[in-house]
């Protein structure tokens, strides 16, 4: 399958610290992949390399077979076809939860307000949001803001999403608020790549499961490889810390 | 105080001299307080020595010295002299906009590490981050601390008298000399500055209450 985004020998290196060193993935159409491993194994440095948020620095990254860095290709224009959710929603704090999706909609696709309107409604709906409309950030709840999060990124109508943790940062009931959205997603063939720790959601949802430790690739494989046989004692050790 | 009625067009035209240089000066100290942000917070190595110079600068010496320097210092170097209302205003708005640099800076980079890469993954180019994101935030927070930078320049414009503008003290002043009735002269004065001081104060609690949204609250 030909890969939207694909990264080779990415490495980023922040002063002396290799954060991601020579790794290589890609994800094709509709594909849903994750990415686990240990808090600082380089899952969000990567993703931010990935969504063209982070320069990399040495290897490649593809769009649609395109080197983005060596074609001198309009990053602002290849960003709005990578959905990007954070681990924090990171919501425009002045505009409601309308606003926050009709932004990008307005500002960088040049819809109409009336069209932007129809789009961010549409994106809110999905995520079950469309009552909260006309309420600000601080008026949701986290699991409500990143929902927001994911409407604003799927309402640009990118060819891939990827999830930066996003329930990293919520209790256990607002989490399950946002993996029901992510799974609906995976369900309805959005092509996905998502950082985080919820195996379950994993399990359900994923064609492949990467493990990332100390800023590498360390086995990749089904699910079903790592629930019941991984490769690596690594593996196999953080898998049992996490399933308890 | 009925005697004041007599200069009662005297007054008015130094009233609306200080209210005229208040507004410009804070005014377009907004458009430098912004530019110098930016700089601070974007330029090079060069540009951001430049900002803090200009910025330490003008916080750091009394307005009555840098009107004399722009009124006559510089004029004396270069050979060009300028108006006294121009070199008023460009006094006032030069140091004005020192102060808002600090405030404006504040909030701008509160914004920035909270939302440019949601912003930046949208697709948006920086200037629209700037437009769209950046600016609407940032002038809501800073509403309160632009309240006390009008109320401080608003009677900062006294200062003026030493270049002799005929702003609002300066026509009490003139009255004084002539009427030798300072007592009345000045209560009226003051009373006045005070009640068109707290009228601004006041309207800007209004423009910040009819603008303030939920969690956007000042943080300086």
């Amino acid at each position: 399958m030909t890969s939207i985004l694909e990264c080779r020998g990415l490495t980023k290196v922040y002063g002396k610290v290799i954060a991601v060193n020579n790794v290589s993935l890609g994800i094709g159409r509709g594909e849903t992949k994750v990415i686990f491993g240990p808090s600082g194994s380089g899952k969000s440095t990567l993703l931010r390399c990935l969504g063209l948020l982070e320069k990399p620095t040495k290897g490649s990254i593809y769009f649609n077979g395109v080197d983005v860095y060596a074609s001198k290709q309009d990053l602002n224009k290849l960003r709005a076809r990578i959905g990007f959710v954070f681990q924090d929603p990171s919501l425009f704090r002045h505009l409601t939860a309308l606003g926050n999706v009709m932004l990008g909609l307005k500002h960088v696709l040049g819809l109409s307000d009336a069209e932007a309107r129809r789009k961010a409604y549409e994106a809110l709906k999905l995520v079950k949001m469309e009552d909260w409309a006309n309420y600000y950030p601080a008026q949701l709840s986290g699991g409500q803001q990143q929902r927001v999060g994911i409407a604003r990124a799927i309402s640009m109508d990118p060819e891939v999403v990827l999830f930066d943790e996003p329930t990293a940062a919520l209790d256990v009931e607002l989490k399950w608020e946002v993996i029901a959205v992510m799974r609906d997603l995976a369900e309805r063939g959005t092509t996905m790549l998502v950082a985080t720790h919820e195996l379950r959601f994993a399990r359900e949802v994923a064609d492949e499961m990467i493990f990332m430790d100390q800023g590498q690739i360390i086995e990749a494989g089904s699910p079903d490889h790592f629930f019941t046989s991984p490769n690596t004692e690594r593996a196999r050790k953080f898998m049992a810390k996490i399933l308890g | 105080m009925l005697f004041l009625l007599d200069y009662s067009t005297f007054i008015i035209s130094g009233f609306l001299i200080t209210v005229e240089v208040t507004l410009i000066g804070v005014g377009l100290g907004l458009i430098l307080g912004i530019l110098a942000a930016l700089g601070d917070i974007f330029g090079g190595r060069i540009v951001k020595i430049i900002v803090n110079v200009y910025v330490e600068f003008f916080r750091g010496s009394p307005l009555i010295v840098q009107l004399f320097i722009f009124y006559f210092t510089i004029p004396m170097i270069t050979g060009v002299s300028m108006d006294v209302m121009v070199t008023a205003i460009l006094t006032l708005a030069l140091n004005s906009g020192a102060y808002q640099k600090g405030y404006l800076k504040g909030a701008m980079e509160a914004v920035f590490k909270d939302q440019l890469m949601a912003a930046l993954s949208l697709g948006l180019p920086m200037w629209k981050i700037f437009l769209y994101v950046v600016i609407p935030q940032a002038l809501r927070i800073v509403i309160p601390a632009w309240s006390n930078e009008l109320a401080s320049m608003g009677k900062s414009t006294t200062a003026l008298i030493v270049i002799g503008v005929r702003e609002f003290l300066n026509t009490g002043i003139s009255i004084t000399a002539q009427t030798f009735r300072p007592l009345e002269t000045y209560a009226f004065i003051t009373i006045t500055y005070f009640i068109w001081i707290y009228s601004m104060l006041k309207a800007l609690d209004i423009l910040y209450n009819k603008v303030k949204i939920p969690g956007l609250e000042p943080i300086i």
